[in-house]
């Protein structure tokens, strides 16, 4: 009796071992530990015995059962762990699903970072509208009577008012700055706002000139202040868009509306500043136009050019972009193109 | 403009240590943008004078000869030429091996290398003008025929740079950067910056001693239009060529030499800036000159007997009998100086500036002359032009003689007069520049200053009085300039912190984009406001209400959007070259002819309002509609903004004629949606496919001012779910079967709709999800069929529906 409950035991323990999943396992549960297991058999056939062969191969039995038990316990686990959800083999070099497109457009991107980090400074967006007319986009400015952005051949005026002047004479609006007079006549200063838009003029289309472009100037106005504080914010946009800190210079540029006005370059991201085919040998990147505004637009504005004073910036988006990602034609934003606008998501 | 430093150093000392590229920097950064820097002698090299000892003729070829030539090597060289003029003893420029020359003049510069020509070797080129950069000096039309130097006195290996003064740099500067600056539009005016810059003295320029002398007869009818008109007569003038340096500083910076007269007027514009004109004396008829307006129906002749029509407005030089010249702007036939003339008449003038741009305007090329007229020239100037032009003459024409001069001087500029305080020139540059500096830099630039209890008198010279200097800003802008703007630290602006920045507005308009590209998958264009007037017509846009541009881009692009579909129309289809399924949205202005005032009383714009327009393509017409519903359907919650909705009122043009809803707000509408009619879709031949789209003025939505919706207590048990598929007839909506048991159930969803095999004709099976609410306790199963067959019996009677039994 004792062999054949060792033999059981031997025989099971082997079994036990070799299933090899969960269903498998569960058959040689019922088998040795089940109400019609071998071991159930011999203890069914106990009532024959001794009760010192009772005791003696009861302990046994129940030894065995519990060591059967126990590796099963073990077994299942051991299954668990090496068993996968999957009934069939994966291939994990198969591409994963799609997520759903969509993108904003690479300009739209660069504006809200540059909101972003103005709204951080305080500085509120507005936006003026496309069409405005010669008296908000040149009078007010203190762009001389006669001078050639006026022209045709520069500005798009709107047929049936270019025999006309001043605030009768319309034009899809060939800069943002005339927003920033509308913006001071109606909330006065001390004022602090960027004003981010579209801008058209004339002009014949290449990689580098588009007849419309897009536009961020921001403006502060307050009382005894400095055009070097401009610098800082001319810092902190350029740091925004490109993560790190930018070399910059400011030099001598004239627009009828600061004065004085300066030109902000940045160095040349392509070479490092020691002159490429993109900065045309320089080092440098013409990137915005800025200056202190003149106190005849401060006049236009409704101010007192003798307690206010502010500066300007005007920073091209296309160019900017451009110089993000390395775009090589200014065309292609506003092209629709789907192979070019889905690489920006 | 052209700039010589060669010429600059004459008028100004600069620092011996000084780079070329480092001026160029210090001027890019205080004056003006230098564009380049240009070695006018580096083009040159390994050109020579040659002399040639032997001509031989070519074993192969009728054309060419093989000359032996001393290039002042040890050895002479061979080389074989095809010029027409080729002698023993000529003098010649030889571009030897490693030189680069211009292949008969047209094309990029070619390295020079030992070549075989037909059998023989050739070790240099014996060049003809246009190919060594020389045609200014020896204009040719025969390329055949190459430069002869017997006039110059050099001698074999001499560098040909030397001998025609080309060692020079040249600093290139853009016109559009001068504009506003007459001052620098001659040499000397640049060096007065670089003295400023520099605190390097500025020398004088000459002066010339007239004697007293008999008047020329000028008169000036229109002194409003002419300020000052100087006329020197001069005999023993005569037609020859200028002398070398002469030469060699016009063609360095851009004027190609003619001869001595026009070459003396040209220099000394492109030296003091100051334009002037040379007439033949014999032709002024009646030796008189009168400046007046031309008349109507007046013609200039010109030298190729062209005319010129002239108006009213124009002002004319004319003599007794017509007129020679358009003042500032042009010479006539009369005006030209030719081999016979023995004696000539020099104007030195100031005309207007607003005169000069308005009869300019007419002509396409601007002339030197008007370029500087129009900017504004102080009439001083006259004096340096007359002082220069009459030194110069004496000197190219030993023996000439100045006959009669007359000075008729009605207007002379004024200098402008600023005070400036101290206290203004601190605040508004951001730190005290000690007044040594300030008086440094204001007096090299031709101020006179003085200070008197804090505050500057400032007297602008006369060359920046013409409008460029008026106010105290401008003298602080030439001091930051000067001094360079990099110099000043950054300062730190201070913020007062009065109130947070919220604008409803602009969040919105953000929140609709993101939630079109980053949630439902759109992809934003940017589209331009003139429309192709071929998919405004397709798109069935009402064009009187169009705004038009007086010049467009292209004719076909005349009108300006007052929708955005038909942009998007165009989008899409130029898509659908490489997509057959996406997502498109553009969100600008659209304009419409109207009255809005958003500044001044007086200013009356076109209505202006922001559009929003999205295109859904893809296979399945009805699918994508209702993806297109689902955008417009979801915007208001996921933008958080006032309730839009959905209603079917008015057909958009561009609609299919069952498939489209309009977008409302408080019962006005506000946009639509609808699939593209199939008369669009064919007429910009879209196949194939189908497109949903729609457009709404986003003006018209309404944000939250902060999140608003309220929350709701969860339900303590959870909702019994019921899947119903029921038959109904294809005129019932699913809005009837909503609105039938909208009472009977917590939710009910849409799950599907279906026609097909097992559903009779004209019928269809709707599938939808019924959620009932436990009340109190958990339902038995009996008490959910009581409610469910109660829903049933509902649906029966009001909307006809049978459960249906698969």
């Amino acid at each position: 009796m004792k062999e054949k409950l060792e033999e059981i035991k031997t025989k099971g323990l082997e079994k036990i071992e070799n299933a090899k999943t969960l269903a498998e396992l569960e058959e040689v549960r019922k088998e040795l530990t089940g109400k019609k297991s071998e071991l159930s058999a011999i203890l069914k056939s106990m009532k024959t015995l001794s009760p010192e062969e009772k005791k003696s191969i009861g302990m046994q039995s129940t030894e065995i059962k519990k060591t059967f038990e126990n590796k099963l316990q073990l077994k299942e686990e051991e299954i668990i762990e090496n068993t996968s959800v999957l009934k069939e083999p994966i291939d994990l070099t198969l591409p994963g699903k799609k997520v759903s497109g969509g993108a904003l457009h690479p300009i739209t991107q660069m504006k809200y970072d540059l909101n972003d980090a103005f709204l951080s400074l305080g500085f509120e967006v507005y936006s003026e509208d496309d069409i405005s007319s010669e008296k908000y986009s040149f009078d007010n400015l203190n762009f001389p009577k006669n001078h050639p952005a006026r022209q045709s051949m520069d500005t798009y005026w709107i047929e049936g008012t270019d025999d006309k002047e001043g605030a009768e004479k319309l034009c899809l609006r060939p800069h943002l700055t005339g927003g920033s007079v509308r913006y001071l006549l109606k909330h006065g200063a001390p004022a602090r706002f960027v004003y981010p838009g579209e801008a058209f003029r004339n002009e014949t289309t290449d990689a580098r000139h588009e007849r419309a472009f897009y536009q961020y100037e921001a403006l502060i106005v307050d009382k005894d202040i400095s055009f070097s504080s401009g610098i800082v914010m001319i810092q902190t946009i350029l740091e925004k868009v490109f993560g790190r800190k930018i070399k910059t210079r400011m030099r001598e540029g004239f627009f009828p509306f600061t004065e004085p006005g300066y030109e902000i370059d940045m160095e040349c991201l392509v070479c490092g500043g020691k002159g490429c085919k993109v900065c045309n040998h320089n080092g440098w990147i013409e990137v915005m136009p800025g200056g202190v505004i003149h106190p005849n637009v401060l006049k236009s504005a409704g101010l007192d050019p003798e307690e206010w004073t502010g500066f300007y910036i005007n920073i091209g988006l296309d160019r900017l972009v451009m110089m993000r990602y390395g775009v090589d034609d200014v065309r292609l934003f506003r092209n629709a193109d789907l192979r070019f606008l889905n690489q920006f998501k | 403009m052209r700039v010589s430093l060669n010429l600059i150093r004459k008028y100004v000392d600069l620092p011996k240590d000084l780079t070329d590229e480092q001026i160029a920097y210090d001027m890019t950064l205080r004056t003006v943008e230098v564009d380049e820097v240009e070695n006018a002698g580096s083009k040159f090299h390994d050109i020579v004078v040659g002399k040639i000892l032997e001509v031989k003729e070519h074993p192969n070829a009728d054309k060419l000869r093989i000359c032996m030539v001393d290039v002042g090597d040890a050895e002479p060289i061979q080389i074989v030429c095809g010029g027409s003029n080729l002698y023993v003893g000529e003098k010649v420029v030889v571009s030897k091996i490693g030189a680069e020359v211009v292949w008969h003049g047209q094309g990029e510069p070619v390295k020079i290398s030992k070549t075989k020509m037909r059998g023989e070797l050739s070790y240099g080129m014996i060049c003809a003008s246009s190919e060594v950069y020389l045609s200014d000096f020896f204009p040719t039309e025969d390329e055949s025929e190459i430069v002869d130097l017997k006039d110059f006195d050099c001698k074999p290996g001499d560098s040909v740079a030397d001998l025609f003064g080309m060692i020079d740099t040249i600093l290139v500067i853009d016109n559009k950067s001068l504009s506003n600056r007459p001052d620098l539009w001659g040499h000397y005016g640049i060096a007065r910056e670089l003295s400023a810059i520099y605190n390097a003295p500025l020398k004088k320029l000459p002066e010339y001693e007239l004697p007293k002398l008999p008047e020329y007869n000028v008169e000036i009818k229109d002194t409003t239009k002419c300020n000052r008109y100087v006329a020197v007569e001069i005999d023993g003038i005569y037609e020859k060529p200028s002398p070398m340096w002469m030469q060699s500083f016009l063609s360095k910076v851009g004027q190609r030499p003619i001869n001595a007269i026009v070459d003396i007027t040209n220099y000394v514009m492109m030296a003091v800036g100051q334009p002037l004109h040379a007439f033949d004396k014999t032709h002024v008829s009646g030796e008189r000159i009168i400046v007046r307006n031309a008349k109507e129906n007046e013609e200039l002749l010109l030298l190729d007997n062209n005319a010129i029509k002239l108006t009213p407005d124009d002002l004319v030089i004319c003599d007794e009998s017509d007129a020679m010249a358009l003042a500032g702007i042009r010479g006539g036939k009369k005006d030209s100086i030719l081999p016979d003339t023995k004696g000539i008449v020099v104007e030195v003038a100031n005309f207007s500036a607003d005169t000069i741009r308005q009869t300019g305007k007419r002509f396409a090329e601007k002339t030197d002359a008007a370029i500087r007229y129009e900017k504004g020239l102080d009439t001083q100037r006259v004096d340096e032009g007359v002082n220069l032009a009459l030194r110069l003459i004496k000197e190219i024409f030993p023996d000439s003689k100045i006959i009669k001069y007359t000075d008729v001087y009605p207007n002379k500029t004024k200098k402008n007069e600023i005070k400036v305080s101290e206290k203004f020139l601190d605040t508004r540059l951001g730190k005290k520049i000690p007044q040594e500096k300030i008086e440094q830099i204001l007096t090299s630039l031709g101020y006179e200053i003085s200070l008197k209890n804090g505050e500057y008198d400032v007297i602008v010279p006369t060359w920046r009085s013409t409008g460029d200097v008026t106010i105290k800003d401008d003298v602080m802008g030439d001091i930051a300039r000067i001094l360079s703007f990099d110099s000043f630290e950054p300062k730190p602006i201070t913020i007062t912190f009065e109130h947070s920045v919220i604008q409803k507005d602009a969040l919105l308009e953000r929140r609709i984009r993101e939630y079109l590209a980053f949630r439902c998958g759109f992809y934003e264009i940017y589209t331009y406001p003139w429309i192709d007037e071929k998919y405004i017509d397709i798109a069935g846009i009402d064009k009187d209400k169009s705004l038009k541009l007086e010049m467009p881009p292209a004719p076909n692009l005349a009108y300006l959007r007052s929708s955005l579909i038909p942009g998007m129309l165009e989008a899409v289809n130029k898509n659908l070259r490489y997509y057959d399924e996406f997502r498109l949205f553009d969100l600008e202005e659209v304009y419409e002819k109207g009255d809005y005032r958003p500044s001044s009383e007086d200013e009356i714009l076109p209505v202006q309002n922001n559009y929003l327009a999205g295109s859904i393509v893809g296979k399945d017409a009805k699918e994508i509609f209702y993806e297109a519903k689902g955008v417009i359907e979801n915007m208001a919650r996921y933008c958080q903004m006032e309730e839009i909705k959905l209603e079917k009122i008015e057909k958009p043009a561009w609609a299919d004629i069952n498939a489209y809803l309009n977008i409302t707000k408080d019962g006005e509408i506000i946009g639509s949606l609808g699939l593209l009619s199939l008369k669009v879709m064919t007429e910009s031949k879209i196949k194939r496919t189908n497109v949903a789209m729609f457009e709404i003025n986003t003006d018209k939505f309404v944000p939250y001012a902060s999140r608003t919706n309220e929350y709701e207590r969860l339900p303590e048990l959870p909702l019994v779910e019921k899947d119903l598929s029921i038959i109904v007839d294809e005129e019932v909506t699913w809005a009837q079967i909503e609105e039938s048991i909208k009472s009977k159930a917590k939710e009910i969803e849409f799950v599907d709709e279906y026609r097909g095999d097992q559903i009779p004709e004209g019928k269809k099976s709707i599938t939808l999800k019924v959620k009932i609410l436990n009340e109190g306790t958990t339902m038995t199963s009996e008490q959910i069929n009581e409610r469910i067959n109660s829903i049933l019996k509902v649906l029966s009677k009001r909307c006809g529906a049978k459960l249906r039994e698969d």
